[in-house]
């Protein structure tokens, strides 16, 4: 390892020498060896040589870097010698020593992994706050605000392509809603009497079996919609995920307990069911309103994914990222309860619900920002945590009719005190209210710890860019 | 005997130029087994329906180094507790990655301001074990957990890398290094890494590397790195053979792609200390020409385990070439692909040089474009420059006159093949500024043809003393030479002649063939028990000599008849004990070849 000390050492002379005397011709008979006068009249070969090229010299990362780009533009170990040196090597470790570096914060801003190749500026935005995506509100405003910004971010896709596919999502992500307020007006109008509400279709008998039909063809096109809301756009989990199968049980799960619930531990608490006769009730407003926030939940998922983006190429350390992303990440969250709040608030003034107010809004409330944070860390490569979230609350949600009807077996009456405790105090939709308040907290929790690394934020997508996963 | 032959981004899935020599070796050496392990670098070459393979190749491994890792070829762990990698592995990753890390990332000893502290003589090797102790504790991580790409994708690798960078001794480049540029780099890593985690190794039920006599790598970097790891655990000597350096091609590759300079320096210290341990860990490195062999000398190979071996190339169409005739004939011709690093313009010049005195003389260039993307305007540009210097001649007033200098193409009415155009030649000259290995001068070599080329690449070293070089971007030194040659048929037949056979001995297809089936030979006489079954009993106490008889290494089933169904029975179908005559491999050590990989 004598070379590099050598070349560096004599670097730094050759650096003091020029500096001292460029016109000094110490080296006239080395460039004119045929009597022809010296074209550059420089006392130093390699000035010349650094100058051709100070670009290569300049952005290497060590001395090999420019031996390889100066042998690619025909530098020999001849062509080294005429520059006093034994080989090319030396000869790039004088370059690397004597051109000073570009300046590191001038390439560091520029992209560095594929994902944000297209967007330079990105690093100055994010610094400056709210970009055009930014602000809140984008949950409603999501497909105006978010899509231009999310086209010019992402990485391989033009503008305009990016543009349509968001406007596709965005119509895929109001397809849930728009289906389940298609079923509730389809029941609707079958329960009323046939000739007030459809003069125009045949009198159809409204009979339990037609309803009932007619409900289980909704809830099965509502899950097909919110499986394909859920695969595209910002909703649409880049990472493939592993033991993600029995998410869709648990969601169906705590949904429809969300829907039905409250209905079946009433029953449960009266002594019920009595089973030929109950016709379920069903929370329609809870269950329109949950379909419809699957819009505001994508525009806060993109709203969290652009921002964390962004702090990405801002910050230079992982804590300094960390402390970014966390307020993200509540904000987002809260942004979405709020959301979704009006929702329920809306759709319960609409269709006229029953109910003490309170905890029937509190309950899928809960229940829709702990999906929205299973999803989200579902999205962001954490699809076993999500998992993890939805089956505990799916776990509490049906412990507490299992404890009910336990709890008339002979000798185990204190089970059930729990769960009647809480039904007497607050009403029937206290349980889902603690199980997703429980759930989601953990998740938030979690996600806390989880959604703040950098991992979580990696900017190239491992799979082709834009194409929804089958 | 078997070979496991390693490629990368080339056979046998897309074509090129290492395909191409691939597929001659494989196909030369039919009396061996060739297992192929091929990393395929870029997604949209996966078709290979185009030939067949010849039948001793006996087995294809693919896997792909871009993308998400391909849990098909995913490493059969040893124990598989959950799908999550625990706290154990974790930490154990942790540890062999910031090894691995900090061995790589820290500053060169000397010179910088913060390796002053360090003792400057056993630094280099230092960094070296630390390095290869980090590579290995990673491997043996992904035998027994299987985790390690998502190991690799996660926080923890992260933070790693981010304490590595940002500390006191790293690299100076990576002080700057954002957490963008930590996720790119590594990212790059796990691709890079992948081999480690790679279903290559033997560990199921199908036999791998652990089968294999000897590891041939086709190039550094990525390809080696199965042929480290069979070295390291199963004592498979490994033979590396670059024609043209991966480490140098990375920086290439580098230079040219959008990524920021903390992740290039990060990338290219890792690549450095990749080819570093590579080199040290190789049996032999055969660099395809002196070029390769000062990058690789200048990576720390150790110059006795280097061997040259230049390509072969095909002598064949050549062959029935016959030598120059001693007339006057006045014809330069000029091959290759048309690009700005073959400097034509010179050769255009020292043309115009030479017709001052040689009025007769004619050129012809022949070849397509090169595959630069500047490459269709320099032809323009050439020809334009070819018209404007030399105007249309004729004989007299009557005949229509035609350029002294013509561009034509291989398989056009006049040349319809290669070895047209070389016989046609007088002299042929070539005059790049930038070359690589010449194949056009070898070609001319192969036609007994008196040559004149520049001094780039390897051109000194493959036309010896046959032909006359001059300095690049020196056409009147081009000139002079060509009119030396054309004014002296008897020097001119003399050095077509030396030159012919020069090629013909060091250049052919053939003695590249016979090379490496000497050194496949040569190695395999140095490692006294393979395969790797065997290999505990060293562990136990001596090695026992002639286990295997010489028939072991005869190809083909010659023992499926006796043995190799008895100890086919005992280890599972395919395994190399099937190779081993039934007295020379006591009953105990079958349980101990599965798991050998497991000794340090």
């Amino acid at each position: 390892m004598n070379a590099p000390e050598g070349g560096s050492a004599r670097a730094l002379q050759d650096v003091g020498e020029g500096r001292d005397g460029t016109g000094t011709e110490r080296d006239a008979g080395l460039e004119s060896p045929a009597g022809r006068p010296a074209r550059r009249g420089s006392a130093d070969p390699v000035r010349a040589l650094m100058h051709r090229h100070h670009t290569l010299c300049a952005h290497a990362v060590d001395a090999l870097e420019i031996a390889a780009g100066l042998e690619a533009h025909g530098v020999t170990d001849r062509t080294a010698a005429r520059f006093r040196h034994r080989d090319v090597f030396s000869l790039a470790e004088e370059l690397y020593a004597r051109v000073p570096r570009a300046d590191q914060n001038g390439t560091a801003g520029a992209p560095a992994g594929g994902g944000s190749a297209g967007a330079p500026g990105g690093g100055s935005a994010a610094v400056h706050g709210t970009g055009p995506a930014g602000g809140p509100g984008a949950g409603e405003g999501y497909p105006e605000a978010c899509i231009p910004a999310a086209g010019a971010a992402r990485a391989g896709s033009p503008g305009t392509g990016g543009g349509w596919g968001g406007r596709c999502a965005a119509v895929l992500q109001l397809l849930p809603g728009a289906v389940t307020t298609a079923t509730v007006a389809a029941l609707a109008a079958l329960t009323s009497p046939p000739g007030a509400a459809t003069p125009a279709l045949p009198a159809v008998p409204a009979t339990p079996a037609v309803r009932t039909a007619v409900g289980a063809v909704g809830v099965v096109l509502v899950v097909l919609a919110v499986r394909l809301a859920v695969r595209s756009g910002p909703l649409r989990a880049r990472h493939h995920g592993t033991g993600a199968r029995t998410t869709g049980l648990w969601v169906c799960w705590t949904a429809g307990y969300a829907v039905y619930g409250d209905w079946l531990l009433g029953q449960l608490l009266a002594g019920g069911p009595d089973l030929p006769s109950a016709t379920p009730r069903a929370d329609v407003a809870t269950a329109v309103a949950l379909s419809l926030a699957v819009l505001p939940a994508a525009g806060c998922a993109r709203w969290f994914a652009l921002r964390g983006r962004r702090a990405l190429a801002a910050s230079r350390g992982l804590e300094e990222f960390a402390a970014l992303v966390r307020p993200l990440l509540l904000g987002a969250t809260l942004l979405f309860l709020g959301a979704l709040t009006a929702l329920l608030l809306g759709a319960r003034a609409a269709l006229g619900s029953h109910g003490a107010p309170a905890p029937a809004v509190v309950a899928p409330a809960a229940l829709g920002v702990l999906l929205f944070l299973a999803r989200l860390l579902a999205v962001h490569g954490f699809p076993r945590a999500a998992v993890t979230g939805l089956a505990c609350a799916a776990a509490l949600e049906a412990l507490a009719p299992a404890l009910v009807l336990i709890a008339r077996l002979p000798g185990l009456t204190p089970l059930g005190l729990p769960v009647e405790t809480l039904t007497t105090a607050a009403g029937p939709a206290a349980v889902p209210a603690v199980a997703a308040g429980v759930a989601a907290l953990g998740l938030l929790g979690y996600g806390l710890r989880a959604l703040t690394g950098a991992c979580a934020h990696s900017p190239a997508p491992t799979g082709p860019a834009g194409t929804p996963r089958p | 005997m078997r070979i496991g032959l390693l490629t990368e981004g080339g056979y046998p899935y897309a074509s090129g130029e290492s395909h191409a020599w691939c597929d001659r070796l494989v196909r030369g050496l039919t009396g061996h087994d060739f297992e192929v392990y091929a990393l395929s670098g870029r997604p949209c070459r996966d078709a290979r329906g185009g030939h067949r393979l010849p039948e001793h190749v006996r087995r294809v491994h693919g896997a792909p180094l871009w993308g998400d890792f391909p849990a098909a070829h995913l490493r059969a762990a040893e124990e598989r507790r959950g799908r999550t990698p625990g706290r154990r592995a974790r930490r154990r990753f942790t540890e062999h990655f910031g090894a691995l890390v900090s061995a790589f990332a820290a500053a060169p000893a000397g010179g910088r301001p913060a390796g002053r502290e360090e003792p400057p003589d056993n630094a280099p090797t230092s960094k070296a074990d630390r390095f290869a102790s980090g590579l290995y504790g990673l491997a043996e991580l992904a035998r027994e957990h299987g985790g390690l790409p998502a190991l690799l994708h996660s926080e923890d690798a992260v933070r790693t890398l981010e304490a590595v960078c940002h500390g006191p001794r790293a690299l100076p480049a990576a002080h700057g290094a954002q957490v963008n540029d930590l996720l790119a780099v590594a990212e790059q890593l796990e691709l890079a890494l992948r081999p480690l985690s790679l279903d290559w190794y033997g560990d199921g039920s199908a036999p791998g590397l652990d089968a294999v006599d000897l590891c041939h790598a086709t190039s550094g970097g990525a390809a080696a790195l199965p042929g480290l790891l069979a070295k390291r655990f199963f004592g498979t000597p490994l033979l590396v053979t670059e024609y043209g350096v991966r480490l140098r091609e990375h920086y290439l590759a580098r230079a040219a792609a959008p990524i920021s300079a903390p992740v290039r320096a990060l990338l290219a210290a890792f690549q450095g200390a990749l080819a570093a341990e590579t080199y040290a860990q190789a049996a032999l490195i055969t660099p395809g020409n002196i070029h390769a062999r000062r990058w690789q000398e200048r990576c720390g190979a150790d110059r006795a385990r280097l061997r040259t071996v230049y390509p072969g190339m095909d002598a064949a169409p050549f062959a029935a070439v016959a030598d120059a005739p001693a007339d006057d004939s006045r014809t330069l011709v000029w091959v290759g692909a048309i690009e700005p690093a073959k400097d034509l313009v010179a050769l255009l010049h020292a043309f115009a040089e030479l017709r001052r005195t040689e009025p007769a003389v004619t050129l012809r260039i022949v070849g397509g474009l090169g595959r630069d993307p500047q490459a269709p305007g320099y032809l323009a540009h050439c020809r334009a420059l070819a018209a404007q210097l030399f105007p249309d001649e004729a004989a007299d007033a009557r005949t229509v006159g035609e350029n002294p200098v013509s561009f034509e193409e291989i398989g056009g009415p006049d040349v319809p093949a290669l070895a047209d155009a070389y016989a046609s030649a007088t002299v042929v000259v070539l005059s790049s500024v930038v070359e690589g290995f010449p194949r056009s001068l070898v070609e001319a070599m192969f036609c007994g043809r008196a040559t004149v080329s520049t001094d780039a690449g390897a051109v000194c070293e493959v036309i010896g003393g046959t032909g006359l070089v001059v300095p690049p971007r020196n056409p009147r030194a081009l000139a002079e030479a060509c009119r030396a040659l054309l004014g002296d048929p008897d020097r001119r037949a003399r050095l077509g002649a030396a030159a012919r056979a020069r090629a013909l001995e060091l250049f052919t297809v053939e003695q590249n063939i016979a090379a490496f089936r000497g050194i496949y030979l040569e190695l395999m006489s140095h490692a006294p028990a393979r395969p790797a079954g065997r290999r505990g009993r060293h562990a136990e106490g001596l090695p026992r000599p002639f286990d295997r008889p010489a028939e072991s290494h005869v190809p083909g089933r010659w023992a499926a008849t006796g043995a190799a169904h008895r100890c086919g029975a005992v280890t599972g179908p395919g395994a190399p004990a099937g190779r081993t005559p039934s007295w020379a491999a006591p009953e105990q050590e079958r349980g101990a070849g599965a798991r050998v990989m497991s000794e340090p």
